[in-house]
């Protein structure tokens, strides 16, 4: 180490400086360090406060480091190149930008009968399938469609699926199967059931348990591992995150909340006293941070971001009139 | 923000006026998204601003503008694919060591910051850096795997800990 023999009040330059801390460092750790070498190492720690401050911060990344899980860590810093991941899916005859990126009106040709289609959160996707039907996933949301036998097997989160022809496209889920031809149907999977909205055309329902159904345009129904619910009418703004904008009428904060959350990577927290304040408007999906500030904008809540991935509301403390929503 | 209302740099007014716009649609018909776009735009003159480049002295601004918006393209890029990555690495730990939401949120944040520290190494010196912090390795067991000599490990060691004094983080 050439530099630990310098003069004890002339600091080097800052490249000079770290250099020199990086090179003792690297020789201490690969163990060749000789009880001579350590005495200079603290000799040159002590020669300059410049020298000890890089030492010190070297020591501070360190620490930064073993506060991680190794695994996990690794599996994210030692991760392929993005540029090879695509590669690697395209090869299944599908184009995948970069994740949780809104594809706007894109849409990917599907010549593949067989194939496991996937969102990540925040993304959506439009397939356009071999047989004239087209497919849409919403966000986190995952489809295996298998043409060869005519069926789509939901498997997570939510689609949208219109079959012009009359050769029917058959979705499995958990809770029961739907015939889909010369319709549009939505079938969102929850925790603990299926709900099938009809957008136009009929579609035929056979649930786990119980009979055969019919449901028409305008309808829509839950189905459970018990069997199906009442049908009711259709609420026609839940698929407008097909248009990629999540509307809301006079609905309570805290369902607003925990929709958007579903296009959120990250935690989204709010007080309890807020779940009950009013929302109302259409908002834009490709950017929530926005719709947060809209919402703080409009109504008497505070946007706290504690980091990127954790944002929590509370109310707004300044007792400022309520602006109108 | 850059904000009309404060004085500016009368350099930096025109050139945000004359190539806003421009360098806004570039961005946009590389990602495909209006949002992302206006932000990485907004961003890069940012940068701009805070840059000690002398802005009267540009030759050719679109030029600086584009490298400048090309490098927060890629940082954009690679911090979805960090973010990928890990959720799925999350995904796969055993049910029982499954951390709590602060904690996996806390950890993401933590691990964008390296990897932004350690952007601009080599792959193996990459590699070889986080073999020893994360998983312990001794330079001996490094060179093994990377089939090199300890010397260079070394080397590699010292080039990677100089990387990060370097940077501000």
């Amino acid at each position: 180490m050439r530099s630990a023999a310098a003069s004890p009040v002339v600091c080097g330059e800052e490249r000079e400086v770290a250099r020199s801390a990086a090179r003792w460092l690297a020789l201490l750790e690969s163990g060749d360090a000789s009880d001579q070498d350590r005495i200079k190492l603290q000799q040159w720690r002590d020669s300059c406060a410049s020298h000890e401050r890089a030492w010190q911060k070297i020591q501070q990344l360190r620490q930064r480091f073993s506060g991680l899980p190794a695994n996990l860590a690794m599996a994210t810093l030692d991760r392929p190149a993005p540029d090879r991941r695509a590669v690697l899916k395209g090869a299944l005859g599908l184009a995948v930008l970069a994740p949780s990126i809104w594809l706007l009106s894109r849409q990917l040709p599907l010549d593949v009968w067989r194939a496991d289609l996937q969102t990540s959160t925040g993304e959506r996707k439009r397939v356009q399938l071999a047989d004239g039907s087209s497919l849409e996933l919403n966000t986190a949301s995952a489809v295996n469609v298998d043409l060869g036998v005519r069926r789509l097997t939901l498997v997570r989160g939510e689609i949208s699926l219109n079959v012009p022809g009359a050769a029917a496209l058959t979705i499995e889920g958990p809770y029961g199967r739907i015939a889909v031809s010369q319709s549009e149907v939505c079938v969102r999977l929850n925790e603990n059931d299926c709900r099938v909205s009809v957008v136009s055309g009929v579609v035929q329902l056979q649930p786990l348990q119980g009979p055969a159904l019919t449901l028409k345009g305008g309808e829509q129904i839950s189905l459970k591992a018990s069997g199906a619910g009442p049908i009711s009418a259709f609420d026609t703004l839940l698929p407008g995150w097909r248009d990629g904008v999540l509307m809301a009428q006079n609905q309570p904060l805290g369902d607003f909340l925990r929709e958007l959350g579903r296009y959120r990577t990250g935690l989204l927290r709010w007080e309890p006293a807020l779940e009950t304040l009013r929302v109302t408007g259409s908002f834009r999906l490709d950017n929530t941070d926005r719709v947060l500030s809209l919402l703080a904008a409009s109504l008497p809540v505070e946007v706290q971001t504690r980091t990127r991935y954790w944002v929590t509301l509370v109310p707004s403390k300044t007792a400022s009139p309520k602006k109108s929503a | 923000m850059i904000d009309a209302a404060t004085p500016t740099d009368p350099t930096l007014d025109s050139l945000y006026r004359d190539h806003h716009g421009w360098l806004e649609s570039w961005l946009r018909r590389r990602m495909g998204n209006a949002w992302d776009a206006a932000d990485l735009s907004q961003d890069t003159f940012l940068r701009v601003l805070a840059s000690s480049q002398q802005l009267a002295d540009l030759r050719e601004p679109r030029a600086y503008l584009l490298t400048v918006g090309k490098r927060l393209l890629s940082n954009f890029y690679s911090r979805r694919s960090l973010e990928q990555a890990y959720l799925e690495a999350l995904a796969q730990l055993p049910e029982e060591s499954a951390p709590s939401p602060e904690q996996r949120w806390l950890w993401l944040e933590t691990l964008q910051a390296l990897d932004e520290l350690l952007d601009g190494l080599p792959p193996l010196v990459r590699r070889a850096f986080l073999w020893s912090q994360l998983e312990g390795l001794s330079y001996r067991a490094i060179a093994e795997r990377l089939n090199v000599s300890e010397r260079t490990v070394k080397r590699y060691m010292a080039q990677a800990y100089e990387h990060c004094l370097l940077v501000d983080w």
